[in-house]
């Protein structure tokens, strides 16, 4: 059969979109593969359509609760049955029933703590899997914005699940994070598909102010003279209610959303965005991962980004649909200050390893007492179970030299003259071709396509829950 | 009932014997035995476990209102209401959480997952995103549906109008059942966030989340009558078939078998005064229950004339009037005394 009718007879689509073709037919060849995608191009497809021909399951290494259960809901959407969630929130009564059924399972979703476990380890080694998925695979780069030590453990269960294949998945990564990626999985001769970082559809703009203040002051005329729907990355949660309490003010339909929210409150306004009912969304870097909303016209960055490679994936929620977007990033002189020191206090200093290596039977005292942060601990633990504690520091420091450097792209970023299409590609080692007409604030911005249209929104107004009851349900 | 209300109302009960976080935990429903011993002494059983996700900030919030309102006085130990708060007038409630102990959400999520069902299936779309991932809960709902063969129109319809019809008795006002029909979804309808119901009310959004939660105790009480049978399912292990803890349970049951407390604390590994203290909730619970195995008569009957003289469930103003009776007899006494005046 050839791909295309799979593809049909599975899932109903007549075409694949760029990329996925090569990528599943390297996988049904039994080779190894890294794809870089950019979020929203169909990535999970690489793995759903060879999952119908391989004999065994697919492991899917995913390293986000929220992502995790967002990719389970879409593949349930999809008419896939066979789907497993393997992480700490499952109870233990229906982890008997998981190990159970283990074998019958075409996709199985799996935390990577879960995963280095050696019980998890023998009920995985129990089955056949055909093929290993790490998805967003740049986590694996200890030089990555998004490192997560866990991550690298995935090596270690690749020989237990006698070597099968595996997919890297990434929407970004830079070619230094590619090679880390090839190493640290251990493959061989893979395939590797680089998506055009390029979206052309997506214009560049960088606001300067003196005083922070200045930034709101802006966003009111923006939010008056512009069109959403757009996103509006404000930093932290706080920032994030103030803006929208600004804009609800204003008489604009808008809402915040991050992480110290209820789930069901998350949900609804997920579903308000997607019906179309808000116009902005105010958020943390919370938001995004389970949305898909094609029409996103604006992507603004209210606080500098930590890197690049994160700006970008931000950036990249916007004009899903080929439509005309915008993305702005807001700076106020001291904002790379703030930045930057917010990304050296993350990382774990020389007396938080010392302690760790001195007192590993007290470990777990040693965060509860707040001698060393949680989030260091997890790091700093991780690398004293390869080297030690100098070796570990010296580690670290290199790391430390690392996030130097992205700050200083993100430095460069605000203060450039240049292309800046051309500047983040470049970030990428990729080329610019064909620069788009509408490209950047340093080459020109024509604002006039994000005009506001003056359309009315309409909303329906329900009075009483009986009118709300029979607009849930309009039968009989 | 808005929260304020609520705080006040149990705040009334409790008065200068109570530290003022004591009501924070009778709304989380924490199964401590203090908690659930103030329960049955001060007649709070409306309100046990009303707000099981009640933020900590959020209650001293609310706290420092009342401080700066001159609603509270200033007193370091216990609770102390100036004359307006105790002459504020709190409208009888529906709460009812001793007996739904915050399973009325398994309820609420049940509803909320086949009404978005339906409100698809009944508009030929098949795929949507559900509200909730869990997936027992996903289980449980579907297989629900196929049980009642939800894609006859003609069922789709009842469950309508059973919810209409139920909904319409229960006993509350009908804004709150508004609130509660705004956190439902469906087809191209979403829901409204509780700081969206609350901004759309000029409340606050622990107000509306109580009124929820009021609507649900009065509805879940008109369903329990069994004349709407679709829905009967939904109430499947939201109803608390015995008023007792778990625990307590199987305390009781090891105490029906002869066993002595020391017993029952070795048996089951937990420390004697984790037993004592199901003890005092089985005589809160059970008006038959025996106290004369711990109490003698005598000792019993002065224990509760000083409580009724003093007018004090203080035990420590108890224990220095009758220094021969352990805290132990002296909790159980008033536990049992409350259940049989
Ligand atoms: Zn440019």
């Amino acid at each position: 059969m050839k791909l295309e009718e799979l593809l049909f007879n599975t899932y109903g689509f007549t075409s694949f979109r760029p990329g996925q073709r090569e990528v599943i037919s390297q996988i049904l060849e039994g080779g190894d593969v890294i794809a870089l995608l950019p979020t929203g191009m169909g990535k999970s497809m690489c793995y759903q359509l060879p999952a119908h021909r391989l004999p065994g399951s697919v492991l899917i290494v995913s390293p986000l609760l929220s992502l995790m259960q967002d990719q389970v809901a879409q593949l349930k959407k999809m008419g896939e049955k066979s789907v497993v969630a393997i992480n700490s929130f499952v109870k233990q009564a229906e982890r008997e029933k998981i190990w159970d059924n283990l074998a019958s399972y075409r996709f199985i979703f799996i935390s990577p703590e879960m995963l280095v476990q050696p019980f998890v380890k023998n009920q995985l080694q129990r089955i056949r899997i055909s093929l290993l998925v790490a998805d967003e695979a740049h986590c694996i780069s200890q030089w990555g914005f998004d490192f997560r030590p866990d991550y690298l453990r995935i090596a270690e269960i690749l020989p237990v699940l006698g070597n099968p294949q595996v997919l890297a998945l990434t929407a970004t990564a830079t070619k230094k994070v590619t090679d880390e990626i090839m190493a640290y999985l251990k493959l061989k001769d893979p395939y590797v598909y680089t998506h055009p970082m390029d979206r052309k559809n997506i214009a560049y703009d960088i606001k300067r102010f003196e005083k922070p203040n200045d930034k709101i002051e802006w966003l009111k005329s923006f939010v008056q003279e512009f069109e959403g729907p757009g996103i509006i990355y404000a930093g932290t949660r706080k920032k994030s209610q103030e803006i929208t309490e600004l804009l609800l003010e204003m008489g604009l339909r808008a809402a915040y959303y991050h992480g110290g929210m209820e789930h069901q409150d998350r949900i609804f306004v997920q579903q308000q965005f997607q019906n179309g009912e808000l116009e902005w969304v105010c958020s943390t870097n919370a938001f995004g991962m389970g949305v898909h909303i094609a029409d996103i016209r604006h992507v603004i960055h209210f606080q500098l980004p930590t890197s690049i490679e994160g700006y970008v994936q931000e950036v990249g929620r916007a004009g899903r649909d080929g439509e005309p977007a915008l993305a702005t990033l807001l700076y106020a002189s001291g904002d790379e200050m703030l930045m930057e020191s917010l990304v050296m206090d993350e990382l774990p200093n020389r007396h938080e390893i010392e302690v760790v290596a001195g007192n590993s039977q007290e470990s777990k005292r040693l965060v509860e007492e707040g001698i060393v942060r949680e989030t260091a601990y997890r790091v700093i633990s991780y690398w004293l179970s390869q080297m030690t504690a100098e070796e570990t520091v010296a580690r670290i420091d290199m790391i430390r030299q690392e996030k130097i450097r992205q700050i200083d792209k993100m430095k460069k970023l605000v203060n450039l003259a240049g292309c800046i299409r051309e500047y983040l590609v470049g970030c990428f080692d990729q080329e610019v071709r064909d620069k788009p007409v509408n490209c950047c604030v340093n080459d020109g911005l024509n604002y006039e396509v994000f005009e506001k249209k003056k359309q009315k929104y309409q909303k329906s107004e329900l009075d009483n829950w009986q009118n709300r009851l029979n607009a849930l349900l309009p039968l009989g | 009932m808005l929260f304020e209300e609520l705080v006040i109302s149990i705040m009334k009960a409790v008065n200068l014997e109570r530290t003022v976080s004591s009501p924070f935990h009778l709304i989380k429903g924490k199964k401590s035995g203090q908690t659930i011993q103030d329960i049955g002494y001060y007649r709070l059983h409306p309100y046990f476990a009303v707000m099981p996700k009640l933020d900590k900030n959020a209650y001293d919030e609310v706290i420092q209102s009342l401080f700066a309102r001159n609603l509270l006085r200033p007193n370091e130990q216990v609770i102390d209401l100036s004359e307006a708060a105790l002459g504020m007038k709190i409208p009888p409630s529906k709460l009812n959480g001793w007996k739904y102990r915050g399973n009325e959400i398994l309820f609420l999520n049940r509803l909320s997952l086949i009404v978005q069902t339906l409100s698809h299936t009944s508009q030929s779309v098949y795929s949507f995103d559900p509200v909730h991932n869990a997936v027992d809960l996903q289980a449980w709902v579907k297989e629900y549906l196929v049980r009642i063969d939800f894609r006859d129109p003609g069922i789709a319809g009842r469950f309508k109008k059973e919810l209409h019809d139920s909904l319409g008795a229960a006993n509350v006002a009908e804004e709150n059942k508004m609130m509660l029909m705004q956190r439902l979804t469906g087809l191209r309808l979403s829901g409204l966030t509780w700081e969206q119901i609350a901004a759309g009310k000029g409340l606050h959004t622990l107000d509306v989340q109580l009124e929820v939660i009021e609507t649900l105790h009065a509805w879940l009480e008109v369903l329990e009558s069994g004349d709407f049978p679709l829905f009967s399912p939904l109430l499947n292990g939201v109803v608390q078939r015995s008023s007792l803890t778990e625990s307590a349970e199987r305390t009781d049951k090891l105490f029906k078998q002869g066993l002595s407390l020391d017993e029952i604390a070795a048996v089951r590994q937990l420390k004697t005064s984790t037993i004592e203290d199901h003890f005092v909730e089985l005589a809160m619970n059970d008006p038959a229950f025996d106290y004369t195995v711990f109490i003698p008569q005598d000792l019993f009957r002065s224990i509760t004339k000083i409580s009724a003289q003093r007018n004090t469930k203080r035990l420590r103003d108890i224990k220095e009037m009758l220094p021969q009776a352990s805290y132990f007899q002296i909790r159980l006494a008033l536990a049992v005394k409350e259940d049989i005046s």
